[in-house]
């Protein structure tokens, strides 16, 4: 069985350290199809182990990034070197990556063993290590019953494991997955990325995934590209992401967040205040990268569950304060979401953890409320 | 409860109306001529409008005159090694034109399988083009080509590679009938690929050549089993009629290619014994039929 | 067989000739079927012009097919032009109605010499009138011919059935007629057999003479030999008299240096008849008989023959006939070879059963 290794994941940070070389290496990529730039420029490092997420709309040219690394396509200009060996020129069959397509792309005619051992008989590998190597994946997928059956004869979550098994089957050095999930349903999906992470740790195996849903990159991967127009928008981890987006792209894509747009009228320490004319309120929150100058035309990003959502005026001096009128209430079990419509017209979104059962008395429609957050819950962010 | 009835039995019968169509048009089309045919084939002959005896004209009739139906023909078909070989020569002469359109058709398919998709449609009206012109005087046009004063060798002269008094001596062989079958038969095979590989999944490949096989094998291990179905389509589609074939060995074959269809001529036309030519038709059926009736059969169990 | 094929063709080419004159007798209809290339068109012009009836002419270039649609019944044709063994065998079908003599006053003009020979097929010739006439003989390109072996005996069977004399020709490409009828009775009589022999013995002898030659006749065909001979392809050809005359006229016409001639041979040669005979179930039998009388009026039937180049069975048209194809003697053979002539008789079933095989053993070796 899988062993629970979470703590060994937190230590995990191989980007953090100058001395480690990258696994792979995107140099300066450019991918054109005609007039149209998939991917522009790019440089990325992934290292080894780690599970990286390529997360972005579509069209964003992640995975044209994927299909170049695996030898489907290839750049336009730049290189890809993978554990510092130059892979252009090297046909896809001798690359040393999988890939585990959206598609699946079972065989159709070949049974679920015949799939998982395809790899493996290029490999040239005998007979018995070949029987032991699948009957190994087929238990790793939790799949031994089906080992006869053809692809037809499966349902869709056991179509995406003989598909997991066939691509871990020869031990590749990179696994790559595109869209490996989103044929399946929320709740399947979100049992299978856990187990994704489990079969990686187990493995020890770098995971390139490509994905256009964030919960699911933010869950899975230990860092996130951040892809738009071909061009990465930023690189971290699921919460730097999350919590310190460095543009209104990222922020706007990554999660539910509040946008709300000033101007700068003064820095000190990495502390912006941001008048809001617009709802006329002035906001002191923390500058977000890339430099603020006073007078810079910017916007306030928060996240909605960071906004704290009262009836009650909030003390004298409380720095950040909004007042408004509950315009729409979503209850989703365990959170709430409050639409709150300020003086100007616009809508500021509150999420509350409902953590009793029983309220007093609740927040209901059209009371009047004061939303508030403590100066570094938000960031600011240049236009 | 009357009217109840009436409403139950009345989609029933629609039901059955719409499941017999299909029965009836085989009824129609297949089993009344064959089994016309068949009844022939026990007849003998006479001079006589029509040329054999007995003639029925009813169904009462049908009763009275069986006793003098007869296997005859049949048996007379074993006795003459002339239709054994024939049957044999056409069976020959039909795999190994299969086996030619499948060499021939196959690559086309594939080109224009893999081809852009705005150029698929028409590529395919590239090759049912041909049928726009009659069939006869694009096997004529054959003539003009292989005869040994035709277009080929004057362009063999041209090149060089034939001296000026040297010919082709195809025109007039075998090896014509097999250029003029395969000509003739081509969409017949490409078209049924086209539509297997045309469905083929192209990750799948990308699938193959991730996991470490490269393209040659790939199409040995991915793209050519899962082209089977249009493949034996096509070879069926191809074999059954090219067996029957009389029109392209008369016009491009030497007097030596014997055939089946040309045999069964004789038979009709030469002798004017239409008992025995319906025999060998009726045996020509059974042959054709048999296999294919076996493999599917197979093909369902399988 | 190939007949069949071009048959097909020449259905489709649609020589089916209507003609109509006026707004006459629109109604009026005969359906004529004969042989293909063997009459001159203006003369049905004439005929639709004369009686207001509109011809249907239909072709065809095989006999065994039209026998085939006979026998089958319901052909639609009114008129239709057959080969005497084959007319004798569909008159004991109950194919044809007998001719009503009254209706037909230019019987008169007939030759007695055709009548009499014809009769033999058709007795007491009650149910056909002979159209055209020709001999089935040898047609050579003379310079070819001499060219190969200058002292060739292009007068006999000789020609063609001796293999160290044919063998000579083969590279200057050699046709027989794909026709068992006319082959296996000429093979007959170069080995001085009875050329209408019945019997299964004599037949595969012949049979075997033909299988000697075979490996030097390049192909056996009802009718390309007339293009083959006229371009210079082939350098004989065993075929009809009319037909390798067309080949010769073809050839003078193109002045492509190819000169063919039509020779009986010596041993003498199968005299043909090609007659017309009304269908039982004609649909237009008055129709047919006033076609018929129309085709034995001198003028009209000397002028086919001009045209086709083959005999005719009417002594009166033979003055209105061009000088040069009445004094040919390969076309109006004199008295002498004229008697050498033979013809033959009906094959019943077990005789054709033996003559097609026979013919398919020389064909295929098999």
């Amino acid at each position: 069985m899988i062993e629970a290794v979470g703590p060994i994941k937190r230590k995990f940070a191989p980007w953090d350290d100058p001395a480690l070389k990258p696994f792979i290496r995107f140099e300066n990529v450019t991918k054109r199809f005609g007039d149209f730039t998939a991917v522009d420029n790019l440089t990325l490092d992934i290292y080894e182990r780690e599970f990286f997420a390529l997360l972005g709309p579509s069209g964003c040219g992640k995975t044209t990034l994927m299909r170049m690394l695996a030898g489907f396509e290839q750049p336009t200009e730049g290189r890809i070197l993978l554990d510092g060996k130059d892979l252009s020129g090297i046909p896809p069959y001798k690359r040393p990556a999988n890939m585990m397509f959206q598609s699946y792309a079972l065989f159709p005619h070949m049974t679920v063993e015949g799939n998982i051992a395809f790899g493996l008989k290029q490999e040239g590998m005998d007979a018995t290590s070949i029987a032991t190597r699948v009957a190994e994946m087929l238990e790793l997928v939790k799949l031994e019953k089906f080992a006869k059956r053809k692809p037809h004869q499966l349902s869709g979550g056991q179509r995406q494991r003989v598909a997991l098994a066939r691509s871990l089957a020869k031990r590749p050095k990179v696994l790559l997955l595109d869209e490996p999930l989103g044929a399946l349903d929320k709740k399947l999906r979100e049992e299978t990325q856990f187990e994704l992470m489990d079969i990686q740790m187990e493995l020890g195996m770098t995971f390139l995934i490509v994905t256009h849903d964030q919960e699911e990159a933010m869950t899975v991967s230990d860092r996130i590209a951040v892809m738009n127009h071909g061009v990465i928008a930023q690189i971290g981890t699921a919460s730097e992401i999350y919590e310190q987006p460095a543009s209104r792209y990222v922020a706007d894509f990554v999660g539910d967040i509040n946008l709300i747009d000033g101007k700068v009228t003064a820095v000190a320490d990495g502390v912006a205040t941001l008048r809001c004319d617009g709802v006329d309120a002035t906001i002191v929150a923390e500058a977000g990268p890339g430099g603020i100058a006073v007078g810079a035309e910017a916007s306030f990003a928060i996240r909605p569950e960071k906004v704290q959502i009262a009836m009650e005026p909030p003390p004298a001096g409380t720095p950040n304060v909004l007042a408004g009128e509950v315009w729409d209430i979503g209850y989703l079990g365990d959170i709430s979401v409050y639409r709150v419509r300020l003086a100007g017209g616009s809508i500021v979104k509150a999420t509350v953890a409902n953590l009793t059962r029983i309220v007093e008395r609740p927040i209901t429609w059209e009371d009047k409320v004061f939303l508030t957050w403590p100066v570094d819950a938000g960031v600011i962010l240049v236009k | 409860m009357a009217e109840r009835r009436t409403r139950d039995v009345k989609p029933f019968l629609g039901k059955w109306a719409l499941v017999a169509v299909p029965y009836l048009w085989s009824l129609l089309f297949f089993l009344a001529p064959f089994l016309i045919i068949f009844k022939i084939s026990l007849s003998e002959t006479a001079i006589a409008m029509p040329p054999y005896t007995p003639v029925i004209a009813g169904v009462s009739d049908l009763w009275t005159k069986l006793s003098d139906f007869t296997f005859d023909n049949y048996v007379f078909l074993t006795e003459d090694p002339l239709y054994y070989s024939a049957y044999l020569s056409s069976l020959r002469i039909a795999l190994v034109s299969t086996v030619l359109l499948l060499i021939v058709g196959y690559p086309i398919a594939y080109g224009m399988a893999r081809a852009p998709k705005s150029l698929r449609n028409a590529l395919v009206m590239a090759v049912i083009l041909p049928f726009w012109t009659s069939f006869l005087i694009r096997v004529y046009a054959w003539i003009g080509i292989l005869k040994p004063e035709g277009l080929l060798t004057i362009a063999l002269q041209g090149l060089g590679i034939l001296g000026p008094n040297e010919q082709v001596h195809i025109y007039n062989t075998e090896i014509a009938v097999f250029i003029g079958i395969v000509y003739s038969y081509l969409p017949f095979m490409v078209l049924p690929l086209y539509a297997a590989l045309e469905k083929l999944d192209a990750t799948l490949l990308e699938a193959a050549a991730d996991l470490g096989c490269p393209p040659t094998k790939s199409f040995w291990v991915i793209t050519f089993p899962l082209s089977l179905p249009g493949v034996i389509a096509g070879c069926f589609l191809c074999f059954i009629p090219i067996v029957g074939e009389f029109v392209i060995p008369d016009l491009l074959g030497g007097s030596e290619t014997l055939m089946i269809g040309k045999t069964l001529w004789a038979e009709f036309f030469n002798n004017r014994d239409w008992p025995v030519s319906s025999a060998v038709a009726v045996v020509l059926l059974i042959i054709l039929v048999v296999p294919i009736v076996i493999f599917q059969n197979q093909q369902k169990k399988a | 067989m190939t007949k069949m094929v071009r048959q097909r063709l020449l259905g489709a080419a649609a020589l089916t000739v209507a003609l109509a004159t006026g707004a006459v007798a629109q109604d009026k209809v005969v359906n004529v079927y004969n042989w293909s290339d063997y009459v001159d068109e203006s003369v049905l012009q004439e005929f639709t012009k004369e009686t207001g009836i509109k011809v249907v002419y239909d072709v065809f270039d095989n006999q065994d097919i039209v026998e085939t649609k006979m026998l089958a019944g319901g052909s639609g044709y009114d008129v239709v032009v057959v080969t005497g063994p084959f007319l004798a065998r569909q008159i004991a079908a109950g194919v044809y109605q007998p001719l009503d003599k009254s209706k037909l006053p230019n019987l008169s003009n007939m030759w007695p010499e055709v009548t009499s020979r014809v009769a033999e097929y058709d007795p007491g010739n009650q149910y056909g009138v002979d159209y055209m006439w020709g001999t089935t003989g040898i047609g050579y390109n003379v310079e070819k011919i001499k060219a190969i072996m200058p002292d060739a005996p292009v007068n006999s069977w000789d020609m063609v059935f001796k293999p160290e004399i044919v063998s000579k020709f083969k590279d200057c490409g050699v046709q027989f007629l794909d026709a068992s009828e006319e082959l296996i009775p000429a093979a007959l009589k170069y080995l001085g057999k009875n050329p209408d022999s019945k019997n299964a013995a004599d037949m595969e002898e012949a049979g075997k003479l033909l299988a000697s030659v075979k490996p030097y006749v390049q192909k056996f065909h009802s009718s390309e030999y007339i293009n083959a001979l006229a371009n210079g392809d082939i350098c004989l050809a065993v075929g009809y008299s009319g037909d390798i005359l067309q080949a010769r006229n073809r050839a003078a016409e193109a002045k492509n240096g190819v000169t063919i001639q039509y020779v009986i041979p010596k041993e003498g040669a199968n005299m043909w008849f090609d007659i017309m005979a009304i269908p039982k179930d004609a649909p237009n039998p008055d129709a047919a008989h006033a076609f018929i009388n129309f085709m034995m009026k001198p003028d009209v039937i000397a002028k086919s023959s001009n045209y086709v180049a083959y005999a005719n069975g009417n002594l009166a048209s033979q003055k209105f006939i061009d000088p040069a194809i009445l004094s040919d003697v390969s076309i109006y053979p004199d008295q002498e070879t004229l008697a050498n002539l033979f013809s033959t008789t009906p094959y019943d079933a077990k005789a054709q059963r033996v003559l097609t095989r026979v013919w398919t053993s020389v064909k295929t070796g098999m």
